[in-house]
């Protein structure tokens, strides 16, 4: 890791500043993953702007939107009594995630901003298109049990790894940002780019950008929510495969679902097809089990990963049975 | 005797551990040291070129930078160097991670910085990494350390074809590392031609004699000295001398100045040894009542182009169970990864195989899995020459205290029949048995003037609680309080003793502390009797009892203080008796849980007892029973080195995706212990422990999760996916 500056921004409108007019600045709050990164040699910056004192850390109900500062800590939101009571999924998520020591630590803007677990990636030794684009990608004749079957190309194949993007996307949030160009929000369908030939470019984040918060929408049907994560031991791992489910029904019938997806797709995977086709019909596992085919019927199976296909599938039987009383 | 040994004695170095008073090698203070950093070759088979420094040399703070151009030529060491070649000795690369260079610089950050910037181009061979590829070059290697990896009695093959009941299979483990979470590190100080080195190892004095042969001393004990006071983990990844150290130690000499060398996580994926990947292939005949009439085990481990060890012994195999046919092939094939070494208990790879086959057996036979194994016992050891009985065997008591702890007469035997709401519920159980060594070792007591003793050897504390057991050892044998003994190791300035590695500490050291100490005692009882100042002048020594500092006979009592203050000089004494190797035996009784439609597995209950002879620490030998556990419960579950299969490169060289277990996959473990009623008190004849409890996990894993769901799993880890 080589020497970088470091400067402690006072306000979100000074740190975006310090960013633009910085070469290759970048932003830092918990910092968990960010300096592993920078110790591996996967990323290399010259100067870090720390944005734990922007007063983002809030979390605010307001009609129709709950608000999540970015600054908010992973441990923070997963034991809000709100988030807890409207948004489980939410909660679940986080608390699958990582342990209690980095819970503490990382932000929810840095929580969707962490970068993918491929080894390949994380070691500078390797090639990666990501990391060094043109490089090529030895995980798609290489290891890739950890690898995405949906959404990947001839370029990249790497997972997004974070939990509480499924959760998010499944509750359809947008992500607030600042920039030398002002604020924007971005829907979080739109915030995650598939990898295409351009697998060095993850989000739809502008140079200089800050994320200021996460908007989500208060509604009945986020109450009724879950987060199923499978994982390769109990706790403090990430997700082989996971669920973000959230589904209403009424005398058995579907009123409404949403369901996105870890640990297959390159980016958090949302397939409203899937939903399509168990909204109005009555909730049986025929029925879970056709939404499930829909899902994988794109997908891309490597050596090390095709169990995923299957797998994803039992997970939605599973998580969907549990929310809709099924046994 | 105040009954110290065998108590549960908390730690006496518990508190500096946990304050952070305990310094560790990297710890120490070294004036004007500067830091190393290794460029790692990023080819798996090949040759250097070309090293451009210039980048690097430019970097601040960076002293200089090394290749194999500049470095001395060194002897490679034999054992425990256990490797052919060193590296930065000239251009051949014969693995990923493999130093090619060598960074120095005033700070850590600077030298791994520089050695970043140092630019290396390699002339490319296209490697060998999948063993499945060249299983049909298996070959049988050279002896290694005077061990065979070929032996037999009986007629096996003929024995097997006739068997009237056959096992015929192949079980599997990956590479997989040892991860201890203290870094290797070494720190090397050249003084007047001498050399000291703050070295993490878990053998001190076989550390020095390498690095000696290295740089072609022929006094060791004159020229280096090895300091290691604690160690954070090792787990035999520290056993053997690594080229990391006898560089460090060459760059120090160059450069002159103090050189501190502390390997990443990453680099201690290719820097110091590994469990081979093994495939297993074992047939077991046996009669109709079970009895098993042959046993034939071919094992084919990795090894690599310039060396071919042999690291994972068929101990089990060849003796655990009464059998008159037996042949043992352990086989390499040779692929172009680093050189594998010593992982904790590894015995463990191929008795995961045997326990499991054992298992199938039972299910062949229709007979209890524990009703099999006790009709399969045996006290001698049926490969010496002639058969020699082994001293006090209770493995049968093993099996069944463990058994009755357990519950295991309530199993329903057929397979997928147990549930619990959405779970199976499986039972599965193995023998766990592992060799320990014993290695000549010498132990000073000294007896100071304010009567309190100070208890020196080359040992060293590997996290087992050495430090607590030779305190325990030599305050009983003294008759002092724990408080007012202080031991010392991991110092070669001290007498040399064991490794601490093959479970051979104890069975090195306790005997020696034990003599040293009655030895001291002798001493000081006889300046006593001797001294018209004691109240015990005149006494026959041979009445004179000690316990608790003092020393009484007929209502008469004298204090080691007294004694030692009139005496005006301290007392020594050295202990050197000699032990042999042996084993220690076991059984653990398990309960999985398993969720059919997710795959979901998670271990619910483990119960085990042990022989290992004498308990010399109740709570650290529980200690080891959790520790073992948990290191057989990752075997099973999900340890696992990824190799590139076109680069070699090792994918997952980090704690974040080489998964071991934490705490929520470890259920609460039961440790009984059977050891014998009336202890030796001379401490003859101690047996080692360390390695043996886990060696059977694995295989009771794979054994419940069959008798769960009724699938058989044959290749660990037993992850997920082979589940669903």
């Amino acid at each position: 890791m080589r020497a970088f500056g470091y400067t402690v921004a006072r306000d979100p409108a000074g740190a975006v500043r310090t960013a633009t007019n910085t070469p290759n600045a970048t932003y830092v709050a918990g910092g968990t993953d960010l300096l592993n990164l920078m110790r591996d040699g996967a990323e290399a910056h010259d100067h870090l702007i720390d944005v734990n004192r922007l007063n983002l850390a809030s979390i605010t109900a307001c009609s129709g939107t709950l608000r999540i500062g970015a600054a908010a800590r992973m441990r923070q939101v997963a034991e809000h009594a709100g988030v807890r009571e409207e948004f489980p999924v939410l909660s679940e998520a986080l608390l699958a995630s990582a342990s209690p020591q980095v819970r503490n630590m990382a932000s929810i803007g840095g929580n969707l901003l962490q970068r993918t677990r491929c080894g390949y990636f994380r070691d500078a030794g390797s090639a990666c298109n990501k990391r060094v684009p043109g490089s090529g990608c030895p995980a798609i004749t290489g290891q890739n049990r950890s690898h995405a079957v949906l959404g990947g190309s001839d370029h990249c194949i790497a997972t997004h790894p974070s939990d509480l993007a499924v959760a998010l996307t499944a509750l359809e949030a947008t992500v607030h940002l600042l920039g030398p160009g002002g604020e924007r929000a971005v829907p979080i369908a739109d915030f995650y780019l598939l990898p295409g030939s351009t697998p060095d470019q993850e989000t739809a984040m502008r140079p200089g950008e800050l994320i200021t918060r996460v908007d989500v929408p208060r509604t009945d049907l986020a109450g009724r929510s879950r987060y199923l994560k499978l994982r390769d031991r109990a706790t403090f791992e990430f997700a082989v495969v996971s669920v973000a489910a959230a589904l209403r029904t009424r005398g058995g019938v579907v009123r409404d679902v949403r369901l996105a997806f870890g640990g297959v797709g390159t980016r958090p995977w949302r397939d409203t097809r899937a939903e399509a086709a168990l909204r109005g019909r009555p909730l049986t596992p025929q029925a879970i089990q056709e939404a499930g085919r829909l899902l994988v019927a794109d997908a891309k199976p490597y050596e090390g990963n095709a169990f995923k296909v299957e797998l994803v599938q039992r997970a939605l039987v599973s998580i969907l049975g549990e929310l809709g009383g099924l046994r | 005797m105040s009954g110290l040994v065998g108590k549960g004695v908390a730690r006496v170095d518990g508190r500096a551990k946990v304050t952070g008073a305990a310094r560790y090698a990297a710890d120490q203070e070294v004036p004007g040291v500067l830091h190393g950093a290794l460029v790692m070759s990023t080819i798996a088979r090949g040759e250097v070129l070309e090293i451009d420094r210039r980048a690097a040399l430019a970097h601040p703070g960076v002293v200089a930078v090394y290749t194999h151009a500049d470095l001395r030529r060194l002897n490679v060491p034999n054992f425990p160097f256990n490797r052919r070649f060193i590296p930065m000795q000239e251009t051949r690369v014969h693995q990923q991670g493999q130093p090619v260079a060598y960074v120095v610089a005033e700070t850590l950050e600077q030298a791994q910085e520089g050695a970043a910037l140092v630019k290396v181009r390699y002339r490319v061979e296209e490697p060998v990494v999948r063993m499945a590829d060249v299983l049909g070059e298996a070959f049988l290697p050279e002896r290694f350390r005077d061990r065979p990896n070929e032996i037999s009695r009986g007629a096996a093959a003929a024995a097997f074809e006739q068997a009237a009941v056959r096992v015929d299979r192949t079980y599997s483990s990956p590479m997989q590392h040892h991860n201890p979470i203290e870094p290797h590190t070494t720190t090397a100080v050249w003084e007047n031609g001498t050399l000291t080195l703050y070295e993490s190892t878990q053998g001190v004095v076989f550390a020095r004699d390498a690095v000696a042969t290295a740089f072609g001393f022929d006094q060791p004990a004159e020229k280096v000295r090895v300091v290691s006071p604690y160690l954070g983990g090792g787990f035999g990844a520290k056993g053997p001398t690594y080229p990391h150290t006898l560089l460090t130690a060459a760059v120090a000499e160059l450069c002159g100045r103090p050189v501190r060398l502390v390997l990443s996580r990453a680099q201690m994926y290719t820097s110091n040894g590994h469990r081979a990947e093994h495939r297993h292939h074992l047939r077991l005949g046996a009669d109709r009542q079970g009895r098993l009439t042959a046993i034939e085990s071919t094992s084919t481990a990795q090894v690599t182009r310039v060396d071919e060890a042999i690291y994972n012994g068929s101990e089990s195999a060849v003796r655990l169970y009464a059998c008159p046919n037996v042949h043992v092939r352990q086989l390499g094939v040779r692929l172009d990864l680093p050189t594998s070494s010593y992982m904790r208990s590894p015995e463990t790879t191929a008795h995961f195989g045997l326990e499991t086959a054992m298992d199938e057996l039972s299910y062949e036979l229709g007979i209890d899995p524990v009703e099999l194994r006790v009709r399969n016992h045996t006290d001698v050891d049926q490969q010496a020459d002639p058969p020699a009985p082994y001293p006090g065997k209770r493995l049968l008591e093993c099996y069944r205290v463990a058994a009755e702890a357990f519950g295991w007469s309530r199993r329903r035997p057929k397979p997928g029949t147990t549930r619990d709401g959405d779970e199976y519920v499986g039972w599965g159980m193995a023998t766990e048995t592992h060799t320990h060594a014993a290695i000549p070792s010498q132990v000073r007591l000294t007896v100071g003037t304010d009567g309190r003793a100070t208890l020196r050897t080359a040992t060293q504390e590997i996290g087992t609680g050495t430090y607590t057991v030779l305190t325990q050892i030599a305050a009983e044998g003294l008759g002092l309080p724990l408080g007012h003994v202080t031991t010392l190791l991991g110092d070669t300035a001290y007498p040399a003793a064991s490794l601490s590695a093959g479970s051979a500490t104890m069975p090195s050291v306790a005997g020696p502390a034990a003599e040293a100490a009655a030895q001291a005692r002798q001493a000081v009882i006889a300046l006593a009797v001797a001294d018209p100042r004691s109240p015990l002048h005149g006494v026959p020594a041979g009445e004179v009892v000690a316990g608790d500092g003092r020393l009484s006979a007929r209502g008469r009592t004298d204090t080691y203080r007294d004694v030692m203050r009139r005496h005006g000089r301290p007392v020594e004494a050295t202990g050197s008796r000699r032990n042999t190797g042996g084993h220690a035996f076991g059984a653990v009784f398990l309960e999985v849980r398993i969720h059919p439609r997710l795959g979901r597995l998670r271990v619910s209950r483990v119960v085990a007892a042990y022989d290992l002879g004498r308990v010399l620490n109740r709570r650290t030998a529980r200690g080891q029973v959790i520790g073992g556990v948990t290191w057989g419960l990752g075997f099973a579950l999900m340890e696992h080195t990824m190799v590139d299969p076109n680069t070699a490169r090792v994918v997952n060289p980090n704690l974040s995706t080489y998964l071991v277990p934490v705490c929520a996959d470890v259920p609460s473990v039961e440790a009984l212990f059977v050891d014998p009623e009336e202890p030796d008190a001379e401490l003859n004849g101690i047996r080692g422990f360390g390695e043996t409890p886990g060696t059977g996990v694995p295989a009771a894993i794979g054994n419940a999760i069959y008798h769960a769901i009724g699938r058989r799993l044959r290749d660990v880890p037993f992850s997920q996916d082979k589940l669903l």
